[in-house]
């Protein structure tokens, strides 16, 4: 038996292209050695923002309850339970990951559990089996540089965090990527000391530096410290009783949650593609140094978020297929689950003056949207960058409590190449958060409404 | 209350226009009607007039400035004028059209956007004519930008290829069409030395200039040209002009050969309906209109305009000589209005009075014919088997060979010519 496609890895990469495949006819098989869904359903993106949604509440009931007029709440009796959040997140971990494999077999996909070395450009073994294949779809994500230490319990990475376990006062979060300050500022709402030990000189590499200081700003107002430049290769020598010295400065740590950048998870394989920088080598259709075999997802480096990674899946399915489909990364946002979330699309301030584009920032507050007042999340801003002479919009900016959702809506407009005055003219209903799309749009050319 | 007052379309598909002067100041008060400025368009020198009585309270654009149809001229601050919508958003690239008022398309009573400021796409309230039926095209999918940016190169973005979903037309798409050459580059034939600023004088081209170098090629590529060249023996004709030529140069008539010509085309035109006519390509119709009107190109400073003797047909040769003499001192003054180039349906080109003998003139699309008039002279004749000395005028018709066949365009000049050779005829 031969197949048209196997997949390695079933994450958002790989069981989305399986998805594709199945839907155009390929005969497909994915290979997956632990849990389908892969890291975003199981132990990324879907459980962590359900134990943040958690701490929200917590601190909504905590802070704001008597405000928005709710009596008879005790703060002293108020605790989070974070067994009963992760509990709460594993159910919908469970209940997203049937509906996986349901739609994987519902379109044919053969799956198979095991792990799989390509023995060939066209063969695959697993579980003693060997397949034969016209392509190959490498997705087998990435997983985290471990921290060595004799110290039993003392670094858990996000994978084992959604586990019953009882978490202690001092944390340190070891990153400065997104996932390290979602994580950093979920323990200083639930009212742990937090330290975030950045290896890097500053945080969020990709995100514009105005977003990244904003984020820095709200951390720290949630009493989170930050330490940069730090290396905890050996670990051992600076922890000693409960103690971690980071840049001469001495840390109370429990726990360190590693969060630090990730690594490719290379599959065994005697087809050798090329490695580059730890990640799999991928020309822009995502094709590897060997025909036939394609690498999507955080494994081949172009990007760690889930729906970048889905995006690849289907266009390379849609290449094999001889479906005409388009792959252009600047278009895609890229989102933080923090307190207010932040969202960002396009260019950044940095990336337009390297390029030395005529731009122009135009900037609404969230504290002029009445449904922001409302909701009582009324922290944060939206920013569009805009060229000078036409008002192509090539860059928007938001922090607001919902700014992943809001994000979309310049995600559609700009796959269309709009301007500013073609956002500005769209009506908004009221009252809505979006509406500060309108305004930042109006500002460009200086005639907001609400400014 | 604030209106803004936009460029407004005058007619005849001008999307630009140059600001000659400003005759106003900001903060100065206007009547309705008063000239706010004189602009420079395709064709004319116009004065524009306020739609409003108010305070001019900004002005938009520098003299020698090129400002497009649609684009904001003036902002006028009205008096007492309350709960009317008159404020208009400012954008570039506004789909809004004048209307146009009490029928006329003259620029000096021309008012924009009426009281209701915000108005529609559609034609509503303009006649359709049937040139207006011609230009509807389908509008190709593309994205804001790269609508925009088009407008600003001057591409037609019909005629890109889009790269994008469902055939999108993209920004890139544009940028790549603008640059593989579509858009004629200065000093394309010229390398760029440093000495060039020497050797060539680089001069920006002008309204008219662009209006003529579009028109020609849509001509020579749209129309299929064929010319009938033959010369005419008008001695008759000239015993007439010169009989009643004093007569009426005392009633302030200058009796000319071309309004003979022009009489003796329209009742030409008038036995041969296709070249009275335009085809219609798209909907796969002939038009024949029944209505005679004679463009004449007129030489200026600027260049070549064509204004229109309308209904020549229903007009003696002494009138169509007072309509020569009014439309050429208007074109020489620059003083023509939209209204006197308006349509057209056969058009005359007199090479001859500056000196030529035979040219072959390119039609004034989509007119089927023009007809060239080349330098009257005395040539020897045969009459009656006997030399003797005529008075000969050349002539060449240049006709659309898809509308006309070379038949019809010989016969038509043999009408002509029989009319010339006969002046007695032209009245009757």
């Amino acid at each position: 038996m031969k197949y048209d496609l196997i997949i390695i890895g079933s994450g958002p990469a790989g069981y989305v292209a399986a998805i594709r495949a199945g839907q155009v006819g390929l005969r497909t098989a994915i290979i997956e050695k632990e849990n389908i869904g892969g890291m975003c359903l199981n132990w990324g993106c879907i459980p962590s923002k359900a134990v943040i949604e958690s701490a929200k509440l917590y601190k909504k009931v905590l802070n704001d309850a008597s405000e928005f007029g709710i009596d008879g709440i005790d703060n002293k009796r108020i605790r989070f339970n974070f067994n009963q959040a992760t509990e709460r997140a594993n159910s919908i971990v469970t209940k997203l990951t049937k509906g996986v494999e349901f739609l994987l077999k519902k379109n044919g996909v053969e799956i198979i559990h095991g792990e799989a070395e390509i023995t060939s450009e066209n063969t695959i073994t697993v579980n003693n089996r060997s397949l034969e294949t016209k392509n190959i779809i490498v997705s087998t994500g990435t997983y985290i540089p471990e921290l060595k230490t004799k110290h039993k319990n003392l670094v858990i990475e996000l994978k084992e965090l959604f586990k019953d376990r009882k978490l202690p006062n001092n944390v340190v979060v070891y990153g400065g990527n997104s996932t390290a300050v979602e994580m950093a500022q979920f323990f200083a709402m639930i009212g742990k000391k937090v330290t975030l030990a950045v290896p890097d000189k500053a945080i969020l590499p990709l995100a514009d530096v105005y977003l990244a200081n904003y984020i820095t700003k709200v951390l720290k107002k949630h009493k989170v410290d930050f330490i940069y430049d730090v290396d905890l290769l050996k670990l051992d020598k600076l922890y000693t009783d409960k103690k971690l010295s980071l840049n001469g400065k001495d840390v109370s740590c429990d726990v360190i949650i590693n969060a630090q950048d990730r690594k490719a998870v290379v599959p065994k394989s005697k087809a050798k593609f090329e490695i580059e920088n730890d990640f799999i080598k991928v020309d822009e259709n995502c094709s590897t140094s060997v025909k036939g075999i394609y690498a999507i997802g955080d494994v081949n480096g172009l990007s760690k978020f889930a729906h970048i990674a889905s995006a690849q899946g289907m266009f390379v399915v849609n290449s094999i297929k001889g479906i005409k489909s388009e792959l252009d990364l600047k278009k895609y946002p890229m989102n933080m689950y923090t307190v207010p979330e932040i969202a960002q699309i396009g260019s950044t301030e940095a990336h337009l003056k390297s390029k030395g584009i005529d731009y122009k920032v135009s900037e609404f507050s969230l504290s002029a949207n009445g449904k922001a007042l409302t909701e009582g999340v009324a922290e944060g801003f939206i920013r569009i960058l805009s060229e000078v002479k036409y008002g192509e919009v090539l860059g928007v900016q938001i922090a607001a409590a919902n700014a992943t959702d809001l994000i979309a809506e310049a995600t559609a407009f700009m796959s269309v190449e709009s301007t500013v005055y073609d956002v500005a003219k769209t009506v908004h209903a009221h009252p809505t958060i979006s509406e500060v799309f309108m305004e930042a749009s109006l500002d460009a050319f200086g005639e907001a409404i609400h400014k | 209350m604030k209106y803004i007052f936009k460029f407004p379309d005058i007619g005849e598909g001008l999307d630009e226009g140059t600001i000659v002067e400003w005759l106003v100041k900001k903060g100065q008060q206007v009547e309705s009607g008063d000239s706010l400025v004189t602009m420079e368009t395709d064709k004319v020198v116009a004065d524009i007039p306020s739609p409003k009585t108010g305070t001019l309270s900004s002005l938009f654009g520098k003299e020698g400035e090129t400002i497009h149809v649609g684009d904001a001229l003036v902002e006028i601050e009205l008096e007492g004028v309350e709960g009317e919508a008159a404020i208009e958003e400012v954008e570039k690239g506004s789909d809004m059209e004048a209307v146009e008022e009490e029928g006329a398309g003259v620029v000096g009573t021309l008012e924009i956007a009426g009281n209701n400021a915000v108005l529609s796409s559609s034609n509503e309230g303009v006649d359709e004519t049937v040139e207006d039926k011609r230009e509807v095209k389908i509008k190709s999918l593309a994205t804001p930008v790269s609508r925009a940016i088009a407008k600003d190169l001057g591409v037609d973005i019909n005629s890109v290829k889009g790269t994008g979903p469902a055939g999108r037309v993209m920004k890139n798409d544009i940028l790549r069409f603008a640059e593989s050459g579509n858009k004629p580059k200065a000093l394309s034939s010229v390398s760029k030395t440093e000495s060039v600023e020497q050797l060539v004088e680089v001069e920006p081209l002008s309204q008219m200039r662009k209006t003529i170098a579009k028109n020609m090629i849509q001509s020579k590529h749209n129309a299929a040209h064929m010319t009938v060249f033959d010369e005419v023996e008008i001695s008759e004709l000239d015993r007439v002009r010169k009989k009643f030529k004093e007569k009426y140069a005392a009633e302030g008539t200058k009796l000319t050969y071309l309004a003979f010509i022009i009489k003796a085309v329209a009742l030409s035109l008038k036995k041969f309906k296709s070249l009275n006519s335009e085809m219609d390509m798209e909907n796969s119709n002939m038009i024949y209109k029944k209505y005679y009107n004679i463009g004449i190109a007129v030489d200026t400073d600027k260049g070549l305009v064509v204004p229109v003797i309308k209904n020549a047909d229903k007009l003696s040769v002494v009138e169509i000589a007072n309509q020569i003499q009014l439309i050429s001192e208007k074109a020489r003054d620059s003083k023509l209005k939209m209204d006197d180039f308006k349509d057209g349906t056969f058009t005359i080109t007199s090479y001859g009075s500056i000196g030529g003998m035979f040219a072959v003139p390119v039609i004034n699309y989509p007119q089927a014919g023009i007809l060239g008039i080349g330098r009257i002279s005395k040539q020897p004749v045969v009459k009656d088997d006997k030399l003797d000395i005529g008075l000969m005028l050349p002539l060449s018709l240049s006709v659309d060979h898809r509308i006309a066949d070379g038949g019809d365009a010989t016969r038509f000049v043999n009408s002509i010519m029989e009319y010339l050779a006969e002046p007695v005829s032209l009245i009757f």
